[in-house]
């Protein structure tokens, strides 16, 4: 394993056998001591096949590409790369006879109308025909690109170049997300030999196919021999065979005015006129220090109104790929995916009047992907939108000018500080109620309970056994079920695993079960009854002791069971029903006994009985000067007249018709400064202090009170 | 047998249901004794870090992690410590089970805390031991998940000072380890850290490392190129010489755009003093002169590098309500 940080290069890793069938011959001649044969063992033919892929890379060989599958962006100073799993592969398979060290396979990079790639077709097709590949194949069907002979020779690699664009890489992987994996570390990496290159000077992007070919059987198709140069241009026309496309056999575009596409055509073809004469002019130049001849305005000219239509529709097919991506099913992703990257790929060249020999390479892996000025992984990392969970995306840029965005399609989310998400939720009784979710990843920190049962905030169990034990409201009365829905999805997450259920059953099992066999014997000793009945020779103990707790839950269920739940609930403690009904009630309020109000009750009702209680008045003492003389009467004649009126307004009969009602208000001679509440101010003043005061004459107020107290008496 | 008092038995088994002890059920080779099996402490460290989670419990709403967006996030410990409470309360069939899991949880939840740094340990690290603090971490989701698999990701608890090629071991004190780093959709990739870092690394992967030259556009015509490889000594794979002038001229082939002219490439190479590439050159060595190095994306607090990024990964550190009130209190006081 590399250290940590660095990775190594390998040249090649060379399997001893490359694929193919075998037969392993095995003779054995038998000799005696002296060396006289004996005889020959019947020879033993044993076959074996060493598989490899051919026809089509399974999945799971490649790891990653570079660019990335329909990546758009600056990928035109680094050469396109696919990195496979399987060290050995690149040198699996003898691409000619006597190659060992040459990979089968290579990676090119073609624009739009350099090559074409076939559908899906029997393998046998799959090569240029005239070449048959002996052996087995590894699928049935496959897709092969058709390129012609003047690709080749500027595109392809040539045959000494493919041992340099092979190498396998050792990594470590301790820090990636394949850690978990089972990778060892070794991959097998095929670099292209071409930079993905687009116009600059028009800033046009170029979508480019990746393929990863199979050269078996066709190593000499490669080139030999090429010139080089030390600068190109990144417009120059290769080749496209759409030039030779025959027109649209429809004049109605001619008849409509719309010249474009004719002229895009014509505009390449003088491209590409142009580019080759250029090529041909470069093959001259060899000294690196020589420019091109021709102008580079001149050239520029003829594919730039070309690209016009081709950039956009570059474009469109990314989306397009995007799309069938997104929303086409799991199994017929990929399938799609790829039928839609052969858009511009997908003429048949061999039915083209090309002048030019046609060849057939299996296509193994292929994607594509487009070069522009800017995108790729440290744009992506750069323009990240980054915050911390629950940060609100950041507003789309909205160009000025641009309609105004369509409305959401549905309400807004709610999300708050704390990182609570409020959502629609069914309750169990069927009501649609919102309410609170936070899941485990949060903005703020969070302060963890300790386990200790001792250190348990009041009011929370220290564990939950059910989900509902941790069902919260919050204080604007929603609930709030974060750690409910933790907890159940906890729950489910390990019923789900039927070995965990069972490894926890088992333990509790173990566990519980042998601690309290434990304690138990730890107690019993504790206790002589128990062992001296045992030691007594009364058998079984699990029996003895099952019989006695029969007896006892017999006799005490409510202490060896549970308590037993009484038949009704009570209610709430009514006042009334207490013992002494309304009798009580109303002796506590009155502050008399209850036998007096029964008593009186015996009479007419409640009120008649309360007329005939007795005032308790304090006694009279003989040596009481203050309750002597005419004024103490006359104070009392005043009071019982108030007393009357005032029981009269409360009960709502006429003052007179009966005794006197006392009660709370008792009135006494000590009791007489708390009687005046109710009174009126002057038998007040001559209750409280008479001594002090000399008797006065009754005043205005007196005459007032008095005569309204005789005319109340008067009236029926 | 009269002697034996029903009662008495009765007390017997209520005391030794309610005295229920921790008692080791199997030996770890690493930890010592411990309560809870490993199969079962290995299951639930693994939901602790929210493996098999659905993600819609993760992330609520889709608004919050919109797409080329990285958010990150402290773990919160009662969420996971509820999860797995449910997990525990599998076959609790009567208040007796209850209550016997309930005197025993104090004891496995340290366990399940110290499981939870076995789940990932790559390269036969030692595991890290100590109380478990607090765990956060980072969800990403950009076309740099899906179409560079295998990012790096690294995190520290300081500002590096060293250089950008410094090579950190995974048992450097200054790193934060992983917990967990996953890809729970193509294009959504989940990372744990043991800790709060405060600088962290994404790196381009090191097997998608690209090979490449430095491209030269001509100033007058920009679709003009030419091309420079800086030549390396094939033995250090280090650069032959610190001169950026000192480089080697890449051919092409002649009338195509891009294609390399390997073998001339590699003549050029092989010819340049310092390189050490020999008279034979294999795919390896020519690997090594065209690589390019991987880009890395730092996320740390930005007042260190003014000018940078207006909205990064800020760590905090945790406070508690306990905390706030002390220092209110030293504020108010005259």
């Amino acid at each position: 394993m590399p250290a940590p940080g660095t990775f190594v290069l390998h040249s090649l890793a060379n399997p001893p056998l490359k694929a193919g069938d075998y037969t392993l011959t095995g003779q054995v001649n038998v000799s005696r001591a002296d060396g006289s044969p004996v005889g020959a063992v019947d020879p033993q033919a044993t076959h074996l096949r060493i598989t490899s892929p051919r026809y089509k890379l399974p999945p799971d060989q490649l790891l990653s590409t570079f660019p990335p599958a329909n990546a758009v962006g600056a990928f035109s100073a680094r050469l396109p790369q696919v990195v496979i799993k399987r060290r050995t592969l690149p040198w699996e398979r003898e691409a000619a006879p006597g190659a060992s060290t040459t990979p089968w396979v290579a990676l090119v990079v073609l624009a739009e109308g350099e090559a074409t790639l076939s559908g899906d077709v029997p393998v046998r097709e799959c090569v240029t025909p005239g070449i048959t590949l002996s052996g087995p194949g590894d699928v049935a069907t496959g897709t092969y690109l058709s390129v012609t002979r003047s690709v080749i020779d500027k595109v392809f690699p040539m045959r000494d170049e493919l041992a340099l664009l092979c190498h396998v890489r050792e990594v470590d992987v301790n820090d990636t997300e394949l850690a978990a994996g089972d990778d060892d570390g070794f991959l097998a990496t095929v670099i292209a030999n071409r930079l993905p290159q687009y116009d600059r000077a028009n800033d046009k992007p170029v979508r480019y196919m990746a393929c990863l070919i199979n050269l078996e059987g066709q190593l000499d198709a490669l080139a030999k021999q090429a010139p080089k140069t030390f600068d190109f241009l990144t417009n120059a026309a290769v080749f496209d065979y759409r030039v030779s496309l025959p027109p649209a056999g429809d004049p109605d575009h001619v008849v409509m005015g719309h010249a474009l596409k004719v002229g895009a055509v014509a505009g390449v073809a003088q491209g590409v006129q142009r580019g080759t004469t250029a090529a041909s002019r470069a093959a001259r130049v060899d000294a690196p220090g020589r420019k091109l001849q021709t102008p580079p305005a001149q050239r520029t000219t003829g594919p730039a109104a070309a690209n016009k239509s081709t950039a956009s529709q570059w474009a469109t097919t990314t989306a397009r790929i995007e799309t069938a991506g997104l929303t086409s099913a799991a199994n017929e992703a990929g399938r799609l995916v790829r039928d839609v990257m052969r858009d511009g790929y997908r003429a048949n060249l061999e039915q083209l009047n090309l002048g030019e020999r046609v060849y057939r390479f299996p296509v193994l892996a292929h994607w594509s992907f487009t070069v522009g000025d800017e995108g790729g992984f440290d744009l992506l990392m750069a323009r990240l939108d980054v915050g911390l969970l629950g940060t609100e995306p950041a507003p789309e840029k909205v160009p000025p000018g641009a309609p105004p965005a369509p409305p959401e399609p549905r309400p807004a989310a709610e999300f708050t500080e704390t990182g609570h998400v409020g959502l629609p939720h069914l309750t169990r009784g069927g009501e649609r109620v919102r309410a609170w979710y936070r899941g485990p990843l949060g903005a703020v920190p969070t302060q963890r309970d300790e386990p200790d049962p001792a250190s348990t905030p009041p009011g929370r169990l220290p564990l939950a056994h059910v989900s509902d034990q941790l069902r919260r409201v919050v204080p604007d009365g929603r609930e709030d079920l974060s750690l409910a829905a933790a907890f159940e999805i906890g729950r489910l997450l390990a019923l789900s695993q039927p070995s965990l259920v069972r490894a926890l059953l088992v333990w509790r099992g173990e566990q519980f079960g042998a601690a309290r066999a434990r304690s138990l014997l730890g107690v019993m000793s504790d206790a002589p009854a128990l062992v001296r009945a045992l030691k007594a020779g009364t058998g079984d103990a699990a029996l003895l002791l099952s019989r006695h707790l029969v007896q006892q839950t017999g006799a005490r269920p409510g202490q060896v069971l549970a308590k037993t739940r009484p038949v009704a609930d009570p209610g709430r403690p009514l006042p009334y029903a207490r013992e002494g009904g309304l009798d009580r009630l109303i002796a506590d309020g009155f502050g008399f006994t209850t036998a007096q109000v029964q008593e009186f009750r015996k009479g007419a009702g409640s009120a008649l009985s309360l007329q005939r209680v007795a005032v308790p008045l304090g006694k009279q003492r003989a040596d009481a000067p203050l309750l002597e003389g005419a004024a103490i009467e006359r104070l009392r004649g005043v009071l019982v007249a108030d007393v009357d009126r005032l029981t009269a307004d409360s009960i709502g009969r006429p003052p007179g018709a009966g005794g006197l009602v006392a009660g709370g208000l008792a009135v006494g001679p000590r009791g007489a400064g708390r009687s005046g509440r109710g009174a009126s101010q002057p038998a007040g003043t001559g209750a409280r202090e008479p001594a002090r005061e000399p008797a006065r004459e009754p005043d205005a107020l007196d005459d007032l009170i008095a005569r309204a107290t005789a005319a109340r008496r008067r009236q029926p | 047998m009269k002697q034996l008092q029903a009662a008495q038995t009765m007390s017997l088994l209520v005391q030794a249901t309610a005295t229920l002890a921790a008692a080791p059920s199997e030996e770890d080779p690493q930890f010592g004794d411990r309560i809870l099996p490993a199969e079962i402490r290995q299951a639930l460290a693994r939901l602790r870090l929210l493996q098999s989670v659905p993600f819609s419990y993760l992330v609520a709403d889709a608004l919050l992690l919109p797409r080329e967006s990285i958010r990150f996030f402290y773990l919160d410990r009662a969420w996971t410590d509820a999860l797995v409470q449910g997990a525990l309360s599998v076959g609790t069939v009567n208040s007796s089970d209850r209550a016997e899991l309930a005197a025993l949880h104090a004891a496995i939840r340290p366990e399940i805390d110290e499981e939870e740094r076995r789940v990932r340990t790559p390269g036969g690290e030692r595991v890290q031991q100590g109380p478990a603090g607090q765990i956060s971490g980072f969800v990403l989701r950009s076309r740099a998940v899906s179409g560079w698999p295998g990012l790096h990701v690294r995190a520290y608890d300081r500002e590096l000072g060293e250089a950008d090629d410094a090579s950190i071991p995974e048992s450097d004190p200054r790193r934060i380890k992983l917990l967990r780093m996953e890809r729970l959709a193509p294009a959504v990739l989940l990372v744990l850290f043991d800790g709060v870092p405060a600088v962290v690394h994404i790196e381009e992967p090191r097997q998608g490392v690209q090979f490449g030259v430095l491209l030269r556009p001509d100033a007058a015509n920009p679709n003009r190129n030419r091309a420079v490889v800086k030549p390396r000594n094939a033995l250090t794979a280090k650069d032959t010489n610190q001169n950026p002038a000192d480089v080697v001229n890449v051919p092409f082939r002649a009338g195509t755009p891009g294609v390399l002219d390997i073998k001339a490439l590699n003549a050029a190479l092989m010819a340049k003093a310092g390189t050490n590439m020999g008279t034979e050159v294999d795919g390896a060595e020519f690997a090594l002169q065209m690589l390019r190095f991987p880009y890395r994306q730092v996320f740390g607090d930005p007042s260190l590098q003014p000018g940078a990024i207006d909205q990064v990964f800020r760590p905090t550190v945790k406070f508690t309500l306990a905390k706030l009130q002390a220092s209110f209190a030293k504020g108010l006081a005259p």
